[in-house]
C-alpha cells in the first residue's frame, strides 16, 4: 500500500495511492458536496458531477470528480475556486429544473443562491419524482445485494431506473437497499403493518418472534439463507432482540 | 403473438456462451422476430445466467433493437449532416404525411416502420432513404412516395 | 474459400510468387466499384454485364480474375465507376449498355472512350487519366492505394500486391523497435483525438499484466463520415495486418474489431478477411512460425453513437449498455475488462503497414511536421464533387473544397465547412487558407475529427445547423452525467426557440453558459465536445443568431416559422403543377395565369419549390 503526498486546498496530506480525493478530503475535514457516490458501492460515482474540483497535475489543470479521481504523485487539488463554484452552480441549477420537488436539491440550490432555475421545470410528462438518474440504486442492487432486480433503462434524458417491462420483479427481495441509498429519496417504499410495497410488488414481512416488529421481508431472508447457508432460525429475532 | 421458443434456442445455441454474445444474439432476435421478445430475454437470461434487467436495459439502450414489433418493411431516412442539408427533413415530412406515422412508429397495418438513422455512409447520394436493404439516393418528397409503392 | 495454413515466412513468399506466376497470363483486370453508393446506382448490374460480355466474347483468361468488384473508388457522385489494373483510365456513370463498347475498345484494344470520362464543367473537355481529373489529381493515395484496386473478398489479391510483407518485416524486428518506428513516424490517431500512436503503444506495453487487448474502433458514428467504412469494406486486410503488427509490438494475443451495426457490408468483408487470414495461418497460433499467437473477434455495435467513445465501446464489447467511464486511469492501463488495452481507429491501423514497409523517413516526407502522413476525408454536402479523398496533411481547406471538391454547385456562395461532426465546429470563408492538420483545426475552434467534411452554402442556416447537431447529441447522450443529459436538452430548447421566432435577449449568453458547464463538467468526450458546434457557430456567425432573435428573421431562408413561400409572378407561367402537388391545397390560380400561395395554410413543405420547372417559388 504505497503512500503518496499531495496538496489539497493548500494543505499537504498523506494518503494511500489511488484512493479517491473525496474520501481523503473528508477525512481531513474538507467537505466536497456529492450525491451519487457511496463508499460502500465501488461502481458508484461520476454521474451527478457535483463533486467536481480542480486537479492540477503534470502542468495541466482540469475539473475532475473527486469521488473517483485517484490520488497520485504530484497532484494538487483545489476545491473552492471560482471556476469550481461556477460550474457547480450550473449543475445544481440543471438538477433543480429537473427535480424541483426534491428537498435535497432545493437545499443545495438555496445554499448557492439559486432561487428559480432559468429553465422550464420538469412537470407532467417530464415528472421525475426526485430521481436524478445517478444509478446508485441499480449499482447497489447489482454489486452489494447481488440480485440485479432493477437496471438503468433507456438513454439520454429518458434514463430512469426500473424493472423489466415495469412489471414486478421476480428476483427482487424487497430489501429496500435501493431506497436507503438513493440520495434524493426518490424510490417509493411503503411499509404497512406486515407488508412492504416496492417496485410494484408486495412483500410479506417477517415479524420478530420477541417484539413482534416487522423487520425484514421473507423473500430477503430466503435470499440470505440461500446464498450464505445461514440457519433460518437466526432471523427469527430482529437485530435489537438478538 | 406467440414466439417459437425453438427458434430462440436455435439462435442462442449458435453463439459462445459469453456476455460478449449478448448484443449479437439480441440483434439476431431483432432480425428473426422484427423485435426483441420478452420470452427471448427471459430465455437468454436463464441460459446465460445473466440478470434479466441487464438484458432488458440493453434492449432499451441500443437503437438497433426494439421492444415492439416493427413493420414488414423498414424505412430508414438518413438524417446525417449531408442529408439534412440537402433536404432530408422534407423527405421525412412527406412520408409522415403519407403514412400518418412519425419516426419510431409503425403503420396500423404493420406494413411500414419509419425510422431516422444517423448516417448510412453514402453521403454522396444525399438525401438517402434505405427501405429494407434497398438504397434510394437523391430522395425527394415526390420520388420517395413513388418508391414506397414498391413495397406491399 | 479453402486455404491451407502457411507456417513460415518462406512459405508466404512462395505463396505470393505462386499467385503472381499463375495470374501473369491473365487479362489485365477490370475493376468495378462495389462501394455502397455505386451499388445503389447499379454497379452490380454493370459487373454482371461484364461477366456476360467476357464470356460471350470468348476472351482468354478467367472471368473471375478478369473482372472484380472492389471497394470504394472515391468519386461517389459520379458512380458507377470502372477502372483498370494496368491503364490510367477512370470511367464514370457506367451503365450495362456501355459494357460491350468498353470490352471491345478498352479491354481488347487499349483504346480510350473519352465520353465515359470526366467532363470539366468549365472547359467542357473530357479527361480519363487520374492526373487530369482534379478530384483525383490533387489526392495522395497511400492508405487508400489498394482500395478500388483489389477484390476485398480475395486475400490472394492483397498478398499478390505485397500484402503481409510488412508483417514479415515486423517479425524480423523487436517489439520495441516497432514501437520506436511508429513513434518516430509521428502517426497520430486518425479517429479524431490525434493522440500519438507510438506513445499509446509504449505506455500500454510498459504495464505488467497477464492479458492485453488490442481493439479496432470501427464505430464511425459521425454523420457525414464514411472513411472507415470504405477501408473496412475495401481493404480489410490492411487493418488486420496493422493489428497483428501492433499486437506483436505491445504483447497482445487477443484483438477485437468493433464495427457499427449500420455497416453490414463492412462487417461481412471484415469477417471474410479474418476467416481467410485464419485459414492461411496469418491469424491464430504461431503465426508464420514466429511463436506469436493472435486472433481477432468481431463485435457489433447496436446503434449508439456514444459507443465510438473508447470506454463505452469496451463496455459494449462486454455485453453492457454503452456507458463511458471516467478516464482518469487511461485504457492503456485499465481498459477492456480492466486490462491494458490499445484502442485505435480503423485508419490508424491501416497506416501501420505503410510505416513498417516504407520506413519512418518515407512516411514523414508527406504531411506536416506536427501531423505527418495523409488523412482520408469524406467530402459531402453542398459541393460539386462528393466522395472519398485522401490528401497529405497540410493541404488547405480551399484546395480541398474548390480544387478537389469542384466548388459550390448551382453558382451559390460558399459559407462554411463543418469538420469533426457533432464534436467539431464550423470554419468560415475567412479561414479557407487554413492548413488542415490536427493543431491548426483545434486552434480555430474545431477539430480534425474522424474526417467528415461537410460543405455549406448561403442557403444553410447556421443556427439550424447548431440545432441539428444538438438534436443529434440529445438522442445519442448515454444519460449518465448531469451536464450532458440535462444541459443538452436545455440547449436544444433554447435553439429551437430561436429558430421558431421565440428567441430572446440573453439566449446566446445562456447557451454559452451551458456550453461552459458541458466543457468543464461532462463525463466523456461526447459531452465535453458538444459545445463545439454551438460555440463555433456563435463565434463566426453571431449575426445570424441575432437576426433570428432580434429581427425574427432567418437570413438563409431555412427556419420555417420565420420564412414565407411566395410565387414570383414574373416567372410563374401558370402551369398548375405546384397547385396539384401541394399537400395543403393552398395554391390557387387559373391555368396560364400566375398562381398564389395562401401563406396562412402553407406548411413550407418545399414540394412546390421542388417541382416548379421555372424556379418561381421564392423563400423570404
Amino acid at each position: 500500500m504505497e503512500k503518496i503526498k499531495f496538496v489539497i486546498d493548500g494543505k499537504e496530506v498523506e494518503a494511500i495511492k489511488d484512493r479517491c480525493v473525496l474520501d481523503v478530503a473528508r477525512e481531513n475535514g474538507i467537505y466536497i458536496p456529492n450525491l451519487c457516490y457511496n463508499p460502500e458501492v465501488k461502481s458508484s460515482g461520476g454521474s451527478c458531477r457535483l463533486c467536481l474540483v480542480e486537479a492540477h497535475q503534470a502542468g495541466r489543470m482540469r475539473l475532475v470528480t473527486a469521488c473517483n479521481y485517484p490520488i497520485r504523485e504530484g497532484l494538487e487539488i483545489k476545491t473552492d475556486t471560482s471556476l469550481v463554484k461556477r460550474i457547480r452552480k450550473g449543475i445544481i441549477e440543471l438538477l433543480l429544473a429537473r427535480v424541483p420537488d426534491s428537498d435535497v436539491i432545493r437545499e443545495l440550490a438555496a445554499n448557492d443562491g439559486i432561487d428559480e432555475p432559468r429553465f422550464v421545470k420538469d412537470e407532467g410528462e417530464n415528472y421525475h419524482n426526485k430521481c436524478i438518474a445517478c444509478g446508485l440504486c441499480m449499482q447497489v442492487c447489482e454489486e452489494v445485494v447481488g440480485v440485479s432486480a432493477i437496471a438503468m433503462l433507456n438513454r439520454g434524458p429518458d434514463k430512469i431506473p426500473g424493472t423489466p417491462y415495469k412489471k414486478p420483479s421476480e428476483v427482487c427481495i424487497g430489501c429496500g437497499a435501493c431506497a436507503y441509498v438513493c440520495p434524493t429519496d426518490a424510490i417509493p417504499m411503503e411499509d404497512n403493518r406486515d407488508t412492504r410495497k416496492i417496485w410494484g410488488r408486495e412483500f410479506k414481512m417477517h415479524l420478530c418472534s420477541v417484539c413482534g416488529k416487522p423487520y425484514m421481508p421473507e423473500a430477503q431472508i430466503d435470499w440470505i439463507v440461500k446464498t450464505t447457508g445461514k440457519d433460518r432460525v437466526f432471523f427469527d429475532k430482529c437485530p435489537d432482540c438478538r | 403473438m406467440a414466439i417459437d421458443i425453438q427458434k430462440v434456442d436455435g439462435i442462442v445455441s449458435g453463439y459462445e456462451q459469453s456476455k460478449e454474445s449478448l448484443l449479437l444474439i439480441l440483434q439476431d432476435f431483432q432480425r428473426e422476430f422484427s423485435y426483441v421478445p420478452e420470452e427471448g430475454i427471459k430465455r437468454l437470461s436463464d441460459i446465460f445466467g445473466v440478470p434479466e434487467s441487464r438484458i432488458y436495459a440493453m434492449a432499451t439502450f441500443y437503437k438497433a433493437l426494439s421492444l415492439v414489433p416493427k413493420g414488414r418493411h423498414t424505412i430508414k431516412v438518413c438524417t446525417g449532416t449531408a442529408c439534412h442539408l440537402k433536404g432530408a427533413p422534407f423527405v421525412v415530412e412527406a412520408i409522415e404525411r403519407r403514412l400518418k406515422i412519425k419516426p419510431g412508429q409503425t403503420t396500423k397495418d404493420r406494413r411500414f416502420s419509419l425510422e431516422t438513422v444517423n448516417c448510412v455512409g453514402t453521403c454522396a447520394l444525399a438525401p438517402v432513404v434505405v427501405i429494407d436493404e434497398d438504397y434510394y439516393g437523391g430522395s425527394t418528397s415526390e420520388n420517395i412516395i413513388k418508391n414506397l409503392k414498391r413495397y406491399t | 474459400m479453402e486455404h491451407t495454413k502457411i507456417s513460415t515466412i518462406e512459405g508466404l513468399n512462395k505463396y505470393r510468387e505462386k499467385i503472381l506466376e499463375s495470374e501473369k497470363n491473365e487479362l489485365p483486370t477490370v475493376f468495378v466499384c462495389g462501394g455502397t453508393p455505386c451499388l445503389a446506382k447499379g454497379s452490380r448490374q454493370v459487373f454482371e454485364a461484364f461477366k456476360k460480355e467476357f464470356g460471350a466474347q470468348g476472351l482468354s483468361g478467367s472471368v473471375e480474375l478478369g473482372i472484380k468488384t472492389t471497394g470504394c473508388q472515391g468519386f461517389c457522385n459520379q458512380g458507377p465507376l470502372v477502372t483498370f489494373a494496368d491503364k490510367d483510365i477512370v470511367y464514370m456513370g457506367v451503365k450495362p449498355e456501355h459494357v460491350p463498347e468498353i470490352t471491345e475498345k478498352t479491354v481488347k484494344k487499349g483504346e480510350v472512350i473519352a465520353s465515359l470520362g470526366y467532363r470539366d464543367p468549365q472547359t467542357k473537355e473530357w479527361a480519363t487519366e487520374y492526373s487530369r481529373i482534379p478530384f483525383y489529381g490533387h489526392q495522395k493515395k497511400l492508405v487508400l492505394k489498394d482500395v478500388g484496386q483489389l477484390d476485398p473478398a480475395r486475400i490472394d489479391d492483397y498478398i499478390a500486391g505485397g500484402g503481409y510483407s510488412a508483417l514479415v518485416k515486423a517479425f524480423g524486428m523487436s517489439p520495441d523497435a516497432i514501437i520506436d518506428n511508429i513513434e518516430q513516424s509521428g502517426l497520430r490517431g486518425r479517429g479524431g483525438g490525434g493522440f500519438p500512436t507510438g506513445r499509446k503503444w509504449r505506455s500500454c506495453k510498459a504495464i505488467k499484466t497477464d492479458v492485453r487487448y488490442v481493439i479496432c474502433n470501427g464505430d464511425e458514428g459521425d454523420p457525414g463520415a464514411f472513411m472507415d467504412r470504405s477501408i473496412m469494406e475495401g481493404n480489410p486486410h490492411a487493418i488486420i495486418e496493422g493489428m497483428i503488427i501492433g499486437a506483436y509490438a505491445v504483447g497482445s494475443n487477443k484483438g477485437y474489431a468493433y464495427i457499427r451495426d449500420e455497416y453490414p457490408l463492412a462487417i461481412e468483408n471484415m469477417k471474410t478477411a479474418i476467416e481467410d487470414a485464419r485459414g492461411l495461418g496469418l491469424l491464430g497460433k504461431d503465426i508464420l512460425g514466429s511463436n506469436f499467437d493472435f486472433d481477432i473477434k468481431i463485435s457489433r455495435g447496436g446503434g449508439a453513437f456514444v459507443c465510438g467513445e473508447s470506454s463505452a465501446l469496451m463496455r459494449s464489447i462486454g455485453g453492457n449498455v454503452g456507458e463511458p467511464r471516467a478516464k482518469y486511469i487511461r485504457s492503456v492501463e485499465k481498459g477492456l475488462y480492466d486490462k491494458p488495452t490499445v484502442l485505435n481507429n480503423v485508419e490508424t491501423w491501416a497506416n501501420v503497414p505503410l510505416i513498417i514497409t516504407g520506413g519512418v523517413q518515407g512516411y514523414r516526407k508527406v504531411g506536416t511536421k506536427g501531423s505527418p502522413g495523409t488523412k482520408v476525408f469524406s467530402l459531402a454536402g453542398k459541393v460539386v464533387n462528393t466522395g472519398l479523398v485522401e490528401v497529405p496533411m497540410g493541404i488547405t481547406l480551399r484546395e480541398l473544397v474548390f480544387d478537389i471538391g469542384g466548388g459550390i454547385p448551382k453558382g451559390k456562395k460558399f459559407k462554411a465547412v463543418q469538420t469533426g461532426g457533432p464534436s467539431g465546429g464550423c470554419i468560415p470563408e475567412s479561414l479557407l487558407d487554413l492548413q488542415i492538420d490536427f493543431d491548426s483545426l483545434s486552434d480555430a475552434g474545431s477539430m480534425m475529427g474522424s474526417g467528415g467534411i461537410i460543405v455549406m452554402d448561403e442557403e444553410t442556416c447556421m443556427v439550424d445547423l447548431a440545432k441539428y447537431f444538438i438534436t443529434f447529441l440529445v438522442g445519442e447522450s448515454c444519460g449518465k452525467c448531469t451536464p450532458c443529459r440535462e444541459g443538452l436538452r436545455r440547449m436544444l430548447d433554447i435553439l429551437t426557440g430561436i429558430t421558431e421566432g421565440r428567441g430572446k435577449q440573453g439566449d446566446i449568453e445562456l447557451l454559452e453558459e451551458l456550453c461552459d458547464c458541458l466543457k468543464w463538467g461532462a463525463l466523456c468526450a461526447l459531452g465535453t465536445s458538444a459545445a463545439n458546434p454551438v460555440l463555433s457557430t456563435i463565434r463566426y456567425f453571431r449575426d445570424e443568431y441575432e437576426a433570428h432573435i432580434k429581427e425574427k428573421r432567418c437570413p438563409a431562408g431555412v427556419c420555417k416559422e420565420l420564412i414565407t413561400y411566395r410565387i414570383d409572378e414574373e416567372k410563374c407561367t401558370g402551369c398548375t403543377v405546384c397547385a396539384k402537388k401541394c399537400p395543403q391545397k393552398c395554391i390557387s390560380g387559373e391555368k396560364k395565369r400566375p398562381h398564389t400561395i395562401d401563406a396562412s395554410k402553407c406548411i413550407k413543405c418545399g414540394v412546390c419549390r421542388a417541382v416548379c420547372p421555372f424556379d418561381a417559388v421564392i423563400v423570404e
